[in-house]
């Protein structure tokens, strides 16, 4: 408290940098003898929807369920607003868990469900009553608050499970992968609600998912995870245009692969052709990578502007899918995949045909060592 | 594709309606002749008279029945059955009840173990299993010596109602354990789990959630511990050193000692009354958790 309260005095406070809200500190899971998550620590701040974004059995549940207190980490400390919560019981956390199985009770109607959480906090019938009535009407559920979970689709389970776990207005709201069990138009409508709700209430949130477009387009910042460590943390820009290593750039939106080198005089080099890249580049063996819609396809000698990278190659195989052209390249031992808009005038290259690949330096992502 | 189906069928030459009742015709008529003609004789000697020496005088009377309502031992015997098979049933689901849930959160070989062991006191029969709790209960078992040796002064155990009801308990327990336990199947831990975020203490979790999502398995449960209980014989009449009067020992007493016929008839009829009654309850709860 103290310490908050000389902060927000202080004159550099002004620029107005939330604070930290949820704070892992070398938080560690180990079932049995399986090491799932051997330290990982991460700061969410105030109001912002963070992301958990990894494969499937990369820990997210896991330390989301810490978070909630549903396990107990093996090793470090959890805090909210300063307070250490680690060895706190789950009822006292004050915190919405929205299950990717919506775990509704079925022995109860939509609006008990959703008054649970009020009755456990003692609060009034009348305004029990009032607060369902408002939470449903936010879901746009108040016409079904009498049916029982089981007479709901998928969709309006979800609703309820949102509803039910923001109605008590927890510290934070905990999202665990709550759109995969929806089909894909719902899935769209969810998360643009699921976002101006969290927005909305200005509640601090964590949202597990898998999917890298959930997380790009939900979410403030995305933490991304991978076999129980952090591999970034970062804006959903920072993530996308400045992936820290190859395995977020290929997580997090698709990827071409060239091998490369790096010449200790600085030069950059693919299949034997000088390139271009922004920033400090590692000497040695690298891997270069760039996004397949960033590159473009010309004709063997056709101009390329300066600041532009150029690779020849020959076409191996062309397919133009309406809105699209995808072509591939053989560059030297690796293929480059293009995406190009078409146009009503492009003139599809032939088959074999000598031609450059070419793309902006600033998208060029070099990382030091082989491929893997 | 539909014609194609259309001629299978009208070329197959019995319909699934006449396969059914093919396969169904035997053990309705084991029903019939080994079920169904017993009580229906049961339910006609209730309405006969007894003679001396064992005999059935063929009359039309109620005087079998309402001499019963009338007698104040056998109102006695009744109501003494029906308590005390209640009675067990509470205790049976009590003792049950968290050992069922344990079961049920488990998983693995640990799971298939326990669920052995629950139930390998059925492949022992009652009687062995009475025996059993004579020695343990007696006079000179170890139950009496432990309360002995810290200086109490233990009440009688054996051949009384103390003896019969931890008898019957124990004994029905497994039938309890197995019906709560298919009973659970609308439990999902994620339910739990959800509650206690909500702010729900473990108590409150389960008096509002486990509790109600067990209460057809304990309705189950209590319906089978209930109707074995007051149909039960070995164990009363083992454990009850003929001083515990009940239903199904009088039924015994009246056909095989007395040779009244026509009362033991009167007395089983009203068993099955009375299991008729359990069952409307049990369907009326089944229907208010719905
Ligand atoms: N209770 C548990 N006991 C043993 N291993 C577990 C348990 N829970 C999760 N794991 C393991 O931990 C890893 C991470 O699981 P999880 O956190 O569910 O991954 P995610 O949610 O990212 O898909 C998996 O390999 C899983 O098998
Ligand atoms: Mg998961």
């Amino acid at each position: 408290m103290m310490l908050e309260r000389n902060m927000t005095a202080s004159p550099s406070r002004t620029a107005k940098v939330a604070e930290d809200h949820l704070v892992l500190s070398e938080v560690g899971m180990t079932f049995g003898t399986a090491d799932v998550i051997p330290s990982l620590s991460l700061a969410v701040r105030r109001g912002e929807m963070v992301a958990f974004l990894g494969p499937s059995g990369c820990g997210k549940t896991t330390t989301l369920r810490m978070i909630a207190g549903l396990i107990a980490p093996s090793r470090g400390r959890i805090s909210v607003g300063w307070r250490d919560i680690t060895r706190l019981p789950v009822h006292e956390r004050d915190m919405g868990l929205v299950f990717q199985s919506y775990a509704l009770f079925p022995h109860m109607t939509v609006s008990q469900n959703v008054a649970f959480g009020l009755e456990m906090r003692g609060i009034a019938k009348r305004e029990i009553r009032v607060r369902v009535e408002t939470a449903l009407e936010m879901v746009q559920l108040g016409h079904l608050s009498d049916r029982k979970p089981r007479a709901l689709s998928g969709g309006q389970q979800q609703r309820v499970a949102l509803a039910r776990a923001l109605v008590v207005e927890p510290s934070i709201l905990l999202l665990d992968e709550p759109l995969s069990n929806l089909d894909a138009k719902l899935r769209d409508e969810m998360r643009v609600q699921i976002r101006s709700l969290q927005q909305q209430s200005g509640i601090t949130a964590v949202f597990v998912t898998h999917d890298q477009v959930e997380a790009l387009s939900m979410c403030d910042r995305i933490v991304v995870m991978r076999g129980g460590h952090i591999e970034q943390f970062g804006t959903p820009g920072e993530i996308y245009e400045h992936p820290a290593t190859p395995f977020v750039a290929s997580f997090v939106g698709r990827t071409n692969r060239l091998s490369g080198v790096v010449e200790p005089s600085g030069r950059l080099a693919a299949a034997g052709q000088g390139l271009l890249a922004e920033g400090a580049l590692p000497v040695g063996q690298v891997q270069i990578m760039m996004r397949p819609h960033r590159v473009a396809l010309l004709a063997a000698h056709e101009h390329v502007p300066p600041g532009h990278n150029a690779l020849r190659g020959r076409l191996t195989g062309i397919t133009f899918v309406g809105d699209l052209i995808q072509a591939n390249v053989r560059v030297g031992e690796d293929e480059i995949t293009v995406e190009q808009p078409t146009r009503r005038s492009t003139a599809l290259p032939l088959m074999g045909a000598e031609v450059t690949v070419s793309w902006e330096a600033g998208d060029t992502m070099v990382f030091a060592g082989g491929a893997t | 594709m539909t014609t194609a189906i259309a001629l299978t069928r009208s070329r197959r030459r019995f319909s699934d309606h006449q396969v059914a009742i093919a396969l169904l015709l035997p053990i309705a008529l084991i029903n019939v002749v080994g079920f169904m003609l017993p009580i229906f004789n049961l339910a006609r000697f209730s309405f006969n008279r007894a003679t001396t020496g064992g005999g059935i005088e063929n009359v039309l009377t109620l005087e079998n029945w309402t001499g019963l309502l009338r007698d104040p031992f056998y109102l006695e015997l009744i109501l003494n059955s029906i308590w005390i098979s209640l009675g067990v049933t509470l205790c049976a689901l009590v003792l049950s009840y968290p050992i069922a849930l344990y079961l049920h959160r488990s998983s693995g070989t640990w799971r298939t173990f326990l669920t052995v062991l629950v139930i390998s006191p059925l492949l022992t029969s009652a009687v062995v299993r009475t025996y059993g709790w004579i020695a343990i209960l007696s006079d000179e078992g170890p139950v009496v010596g432990a309360i002995k040796s810290v200086g109490l002064t233990p009440p009688p155990l054996m051949f009384n109602i103390n003896g019969v009801f931890i008898g019957l308990t124990e004994i029905l327990m497994p039938y309890m354990i197995l019906a709560l336990m298919a009973g659970f199947g609308r439990l999902d831990p994620k339910v739990e789990e959800a509650a206690r975020t909500l702010g729900a203490t473990p108590w409150q979790c389960f008096r509002r959630v486990i509790l109600p999502l067990t209460a057809p398995g304990i309705a189950l449960g209590c319906l089978l511990c209930f109707v074995l209980a007051v149909s039960s014989f070995i164990t009363p009449k083992l454990m009850g050193g003929g001083r515990v009067f009940l239903l199904a020992t009088e039924i015994y007493d009246q056909a095989i000692v007395t040779l009244n016929w026509p009362l033991a008839s009167t007395l089983s009829i009203l068993v099955l009354i009375i299991f008729g009654a359990a069952l409307v309850a049990y369907s009326a709860v089944l229907k208010r958790l719905d």
